[in-house]
């Protein structure tokens, strides 16, 4: 049975630059092993947050311990951790051994083990002939695993990762998502990763941190965040949301009644504490479409106005009768090839409708 | 090889012999004496500031600013250097010196005409050479052309002076070809005048016109012009009012920096000019040959002269409506 | 193909460059004259003048002083500049203009001036005019230069380089040896060069700081006051072939420093 224990932690963490407060009062735990993503638009606080506990930054107030230990004034060079920047900041005159080497060098052993060491880090990026390569003459794919295996190399208690595949093509960056991730489900480092795009954080982390304006709005699991937002910013910055402005009509068998302009609507996630009027969301792909009225407590008769072929998804602008309600789903092609023309019924499992806290 | 160990510092420098000979750098980092000294010094960037900061400021301070300082003392003084047993009493005599003679005065204003008069001139001279070099060739061409321009001034001002004398002399190349000609009987005494004067500054000034304005007119963007002609302006009107104004930087640097670098030389006036064309840096140097006593005259002439240079380029910059910023770029 | 404006341009352009290469040639030229006497027209030729050159001890000792005293102070203005750049660095900090300022002062200051005051200076802290006081004066005439180039290339590093070696345990002096001096080589190149061009052709500072021993401008002048000869047109010769030659070479080295490294 594995211990969990606190790896890092922030206490009560503040940073200012000038009069902007990029980062307001932060506590976060982050646990050993785990891929934690912290995620947000520009300028929410989460590059600091990842400089702040490299050393690059030093925070106005609270504390940071690094493995019990508080290590809130210390320079870079003297924590525990590593970070993959943004630019690779490969060093231009040094091979890719040298690198990888550079910090071994620093930690006292000697050149027989360090040699060891680099050919280790280079089978497991797997660029065990490029040795002796020099950084311009590499793929920027090629200069991101350098990075990642230079930053392996002093086996630091947490890698830090300040959103390393922004440079990368597309289809690339799908592949090398993937091969972090197994790197390091292997290695069972502590990955603390820093990204704006929630694709990219929903297919990588077991935990995700939502952050806007130096806060957090959310921290949990991908699944959490996608089906159980509590924010409206949550449910607006991850995927697309339909969302409802309801009145709380009470509950039924454990789930909340919903009146949406006249409409009720069973909520089975989220809870109203006390309030009236609350919004709700509904993820697109959540909504199934059905020819014929479903036996779903949260069914609405609805038109379809417009169809968008994305590839693997199809988009559908729907509309209720009478013109009110719009809603939008997205479905699996080939589950709707069945429906006859453009009037189907919108249902919904009460789990996948989220009430927002306020 | 072992994990570091728990504590996060990562100072636990393992010394296995069996790992091999361990290089400079490690050696050094792991050095105790090193470790320590760097933690006391470069551990905060306070520290490191103030590290950096204070033999820096002492030099540039002291040497940029001590000589000025102790030029500008002495010439208070009534006589330097001192003499054993007697105090240098404070006056302004040296000062007033300065315009009780006209053989004082008359270098001065001298020099600042001249230096403006050449200044303009090369001004003249080297802006369609800029333009040439910026506008009119490809980039990779530019290089080749601007280097072909560097090669004489890297060969010093006195082979430069030299060579000046050769071709002005009675029986230099010019007079050789005017008189070959047959557009003079008689070899024209260019040496010792204004004009060989002015050559030679000329000749030894115009890179610091030409660097400063290529610069500016090479970072006027292409589409500028393209703009302008797309509005109906015709290569004259675009010059003057597009090209023109943009290229204010490059000459009030280069302006500047030719003006204050042309009063500067001592040498070249000495070697092609004469009686006639007497400088106030020769005047300004007269006091210092003489040994001892006369410096702080010298001191009082050379801070007059700063001043002047000073508040010339001043009102010229202010002139061009430009506050005074980064002279060299 | 060509407009009128762009050939005008071109014609100038050339006859600016006859007009700075003509003199020289002129020089060169000279030095070949068979006579005791400059000027045209040249009935003799002889090489005897050049010969006598690489004979003259005045002009061995006065060109090897030279040699020692820009090795010098290229040098000193090399770690002095650097210093000096880094510390102004491209971060703010209170006051960075006026400082800025203060180290431009040097290069911006009439070279009459300069010596002069520089002169006055070495007599109050105690020293005399000699080769210390030279390289002094030279040195610190040259430490902008140094510094502002330095700085040029210090601003384009990004930030990151310094902060993945600090990240990976350098201390800062460390980081600055390992990481950022080899980025700067390039620029520390073209500095020295610079400075020793500088140095080399410097007249004031050599003239009015100067000892017994004359270096090779201070040389040439003094044997210019008292006429023409040939002989001084072969020493200007070498002098021209040395620093054309040393400058040219430096271009080569930069240009093609500066298109491997990034």
């Amino acid at each position: 049975m594995h211990r969990q224990s606190t790896i890092a932690r922030f206490t009560d963490v503040t940073k200012r630059f000038g009069k902007n407060v990029a980062v307001d009062r932060l506590d976060l735990d982050i646990t050993q092993g785990e891929f934690v993503t912290l995620l947000g638009p520009s300028g929410c606080g989460k590059s600091t947050t990842l400089r702040m506990l490299g050393g690059f930054e030093m925070p106005d107030e609270g504390r940071i311990l690094l493995a019990g230990e508080d290590v809130t004034r210390l320079p870079p060079n003297r924590r525990d951790v590593n970070m993959v920047f943004q630019d690779y900041a490969l060093f231009p005159h040094m091979t890719v051994a040298g690198n990888i080497a550079f910090g071994l060098e620093l930690q006292g052993h000697g050149r027989a083990a360090i040699d060891a060491r680099v050919s280790e880090l280079l089978e497991l990026v797997q660029l065990g002939s490029f040795r002796d390569r020099m950084p311009d003459q590499l793929s920027g794919g090629q200069r991101q695993r350098v990075a990642l295996a230079r930053a392996l190399a002093r086996e630091p208690k947490l890698l830090l990762l300040d959103e390393p595949l922004g440079a990368l093509d597309a289809k690339l960056r799908g592949q090398v998502q993937i091969e972090l991730k197994a790197l390091q489900q292997r290695t069972g480092k502590t990955f603390l990763f820093v990204t704006h795009d929630q694709e990219e954080a929903l297919t990588m982390s077991d935990r995700i941190i939502v952050m806007n304006a130096g806060r957090i709005e959310q921290d949990g699991t991908p699944e959490e965040l996608y089906h159980r937002p509590r924010s409206r910013f949550v449910a607006d910055f991850i995927g697309e949301t339909n969302l409802f402005a309801c009145q709380v009509r009470g509950s039924e068998n454990g789930q909340i009644v919903l009146d949406w302009n006249g409409i009720l609507l069973h909520a089975a996630a989220g809870s109203p504490d006390g309030r009236t009027a609350v919004e709700a969301a509904l993820r697109p792909e959540s909504i199934r479409l059905t020819t014929g009225r479903p036996d779903q407590a949260n069914a609405l008769q609805m038109r379809i106005v417009r169809r968008v072929f994305k590839g693997s998804r199809i988009d559908l602008d729907l509309e209720a009768q009478d013109g009110d309600a719009r809603l939008k789903a997205s479905a699996d092609p080939a589950a709707i090839e069945d429906l006859a023309g453009d009037k189907v019924w919108a249902s919904w499992d009460p789990g996948r409708l989220a009430i927002l806290q306020g | 090889m072992a994990t570091t160990s728990e504590r996060t510092g990562n100072d636990a420098a393992l010394i296995r012999p069996q790992d091999g000979t361990r290089g400079f750098w490690t050696r050094l980092t792991a050095n105790p004496a090193y470790r320590q000294a760097s933690d006391l010094l470069l551990s905060s960037d306070r520290r490191r500031f103030w590290l950096l900061a204070v033999p820096a400021l002492i030099w540039m301070f002291g040497t940029h600013l001590g000589p000025i300082l102790t030029m500008i003392r002495i010439s208070f003084m009534d006589s330097y250097p001192p003499t054993a047993g007697r105090i240098p009493e404070m006056t302004l005599e040296n000062y007033l010196l300065f315009f009780q003679a006209p053989n004082y005065i008359t270098p001065f204003v001298r020099t600042f005409v001249y230096s403006t008069c050449y200044t303009l001139l090369t001004l003249l001279l080297m802006y369609p050479i800029a333009y040439f070099l910026a506008k009119k060739l490809r980039p990779g061409r530019q290089m080749l052309f601007l280097l072909l321009l560097l090669v004489p001034f890297w060969v010093g001002e006195i082979v430069r002076t030299y060579a000046i004398m050769i071709l002005l002399g009675n029986r230099g190349f010019l007079n050789i070809v005017l008189m070959g000609l047959g557009l003079t009987s008689r070899p024209i005494p260019f040496m010792y005048t204004g004009f060989s004067l002015g050559m030679g500054l000329v000749y030894l000034t115009s890179l610091y016109m030409l660097l400063p304005l290529y610069a500016s007119l090479e970072k006027i963007p292409r589409n500028y012009l393209e703009a302008a002609a797309d509005l109906g302006a015709g290569s004259w009107t675009r010059f003057r009012r597009v090209t023109l104004p943009l290229s204010k930087d490059g000459i009030a640097s280069g302006c500047v920096l030719v003006f204050l670098i042309s009063t500067g030389y001592y040498a070249t006036p000495v070697l092609l000019g004469g009686p006639s064309t007497t400088v106030f840096a020769e005047t300004i140097a007269g006091f210092f040959h003489v040994a001892g006593d006369k410096w702080p005259e010298g001191a009082a002439f050379s801070t007059i002269m700063l001043l002047a240079s000073l508040v010339t380029v001043g009102l010229f910059l202010r002139l061009l409506g430009r506050r005074r910023g980064n002279l060299l770029g | 193909m060509m407009r009128p404006s762009q050939i005008a341009l071109t014609t100038f352009y050339w006859a600016f460059i006859v007009y700075l290469f003509l003199p020289l040639a002129l020089m060169v030229v000279m030095g070949f004259k068979d006579s005791n006497f400059i000027g045209f027209p040249i009935n003799a030729w002889t090489t005897r003048w050049y010969v006598q050159v690489f004979q003259d001890t005045a002009v061995l000792h006065a060109f090897g002083y030279t040699l020692l005293i820009a090795i010098a102070s290229t040098l000193l203005s090399l770690v002095i500049g650097i210093w000096c750049a880094v510390f102004l660095g491209p971060a703010r900090f209170w006051g960075r203009a006026l400082v800025f300022a203060v180290m431009c002062l040097p290069a911006v200051i009439p070279g009459v001036i300069s010596a002069i005051s520089m002169r006055i200076f070495i007599r109050a802290i105690g020293m005399e005019p000699g080769t210390g006081a030279i390289i002094l004066g030279l040195t610190i005439h040259n430490v902008p230069f140094v510094a502002l180039m330095v700085l040029s290339r210090l601003g384009a590093m990004p930030r990151s380089q310094v902060e993945a070696a600090r990240d990976l345990g350098a201390d800062s002096l460390v980081a600055f040896l390992r990481v950022t001096l080899p980025f700067l080589f390039p620029s520390l190149l073209g500095a020295s060069i610079f400075c020793m061009l500088l140095s080399f052709d410097d007249f004031v500072r050599a003239f009015f700081l100067g000892g017994y021993q004359p270096t090779l401008p201070v040389l040439i002048f003094a044997e210019l006051r008292s006429g023409m000869s040939p002989a001084i047109n072969a020493i200007s010769t070498v002098v021209l072939v040395v620093t054309a030659a040393l400058g040219l070479w430096a271009e080569r080295g930069t240009r093609r420093l500066k298109g491997t490294r990034r």
